[in-house]
């Protein structure tokens, strides 16, 4: 036990002088940006080789398309273990939810809550956000509802087989967006090369396939982490 | 980037780094799991302030919908199923 603390404080040690040599790379404040080759590239010509104003969203979703790829892979093998290990677990009767107060306060606040969501997914590729901070931001809605109104409400307003499937197409609508890169003679996920509509960098319509993937992401993230919430809440303690 | 431009932001910026360790610090000297686990959650709120001081507003955003809405809530029916078999034994 004593060496086990031994090695825990010694790893904890290297790790620190390793964050604080990384910090020290960081720019100072009089120069406000890193003038790697990278960084310059990437913020010079973001807007005009992808069309998006948002460089996180351009990053994630054009350059970088296949990290997020593989992001999505990883969120989607964690719903599906979840909903797996808890698939025969039943749903408990008597969900009641809270007082009339509250149900009428989410009756009223709800939409909204669901319009920001739809909003931060939709402007991903324009303002700060994207797809997943959207898809979250649903996600705990439906938990909101779920405490607020009880289970077996929420379980009729959006049934877990209606989530399943919405994951599932929002994943094939990411992979077909990343084929027709393939199909029209560039490579995997290719944005503009590929022949998606450019459009005036600063408007909705533009970017390419920066907005589909942002919406296939958010669909994707939000009806998994909502079915991981469902899934772990069906089976209320006797 | 760590040291800003003025006075003012230093202080702000140094006062919630302190603050930060200290809800770190106060989330695992709990005894009671449903303490460390709301600590946890004022740490992820002011984490997603930080970035916000640091401008990275994709990832506030981020770490405030993931840390302090979705996991604390998913922390706490876990919590709620477990201790709930524990007071039937």
């Amino acid at each position: 036990m004593r060496l086990r603390k031994i090695a825990a404080a010694i790893l904890i040690l290297v790790l620190t002088l390793a964050l604080v040599g990384a910090i020290a790379e960081l720019p100072s404040p009089d120069e406000r940006v890193s003038q790697s080759a990278l960084t310059q590239r990437i913020i010079g010509k973001g807007v005009v080789e992808t069309g998006a104003t948002n460089l996180v969203a351009a990053v994630l979703f054009d350059y970088r398309a296949f990290d997020t790829l593989g992001e999505a892979t990883v969120i989607f093998a964690a719903v599906a273990g979840v909903v797996l290990m808890f698939y025969h677990a039943p749903l408990h009767p008597s969900a009641i939810g809270l007082s009339i107060l509250a149900k009428r306060s989410l009756d009223v606040i709800g939409p909204f809550v669901f319009v920001a969501g739809m909003y931060i997914v939709v402007y991903g590729h324009i303002s700060p956000g994207g797809g997943f901070q959207g898809g979250v931001i649903l996600a705990t809605l439906t938990i909101l509802i779920s405490i607020v109104y009880g289970l077996q409400e929420e379980r009729r307003l959006l049934d877990p087989r209606f989530k399943t499937a919405l994951e599932s197409s929002a994943a094939l609508l990411f992979m077909t967006v990343a084929f027709v890169g393939v199909f029209s003679g560039e490579y995997f996920l290719s944005n503009l090369g590929a022949g998606f509509f450019r459009g005036h960098p600063g408007s909705v319509l533009s970017g390419g396939a920066i907005p589909l993937l942002n919406v296939a992401i958010g669909l994707k993230v939000g009806a998994g982490l909502a079915l991981v919430f469902y899934s772990m809440v069906k089976k209320e303690p006797e | 980037m760590f040291w800003r431009s003025t006075l003012l932001e230093n202080t702000i910026v140094s006062i919630l780094l302190v603050f930060l360790v200290v809800a770190a610090a106060t989330a695992i000297s709990f005894r009671n799991v449903l303490n460390s686990v709301l600590a946890l959650s004022v740490f992820s709120i002011t984490l997603a302030v930080l970035f916000v001081l640091y401008q990275a507003p994709d990832a506030a955003m981020a770490e405030a919908v993931v840390g302090a809405g979705l996991v604390m809530a998913l922390f706490l029916v876990t919590i709620s199923k477990t201790r709930a078999e524990e007071e039937a034994d």
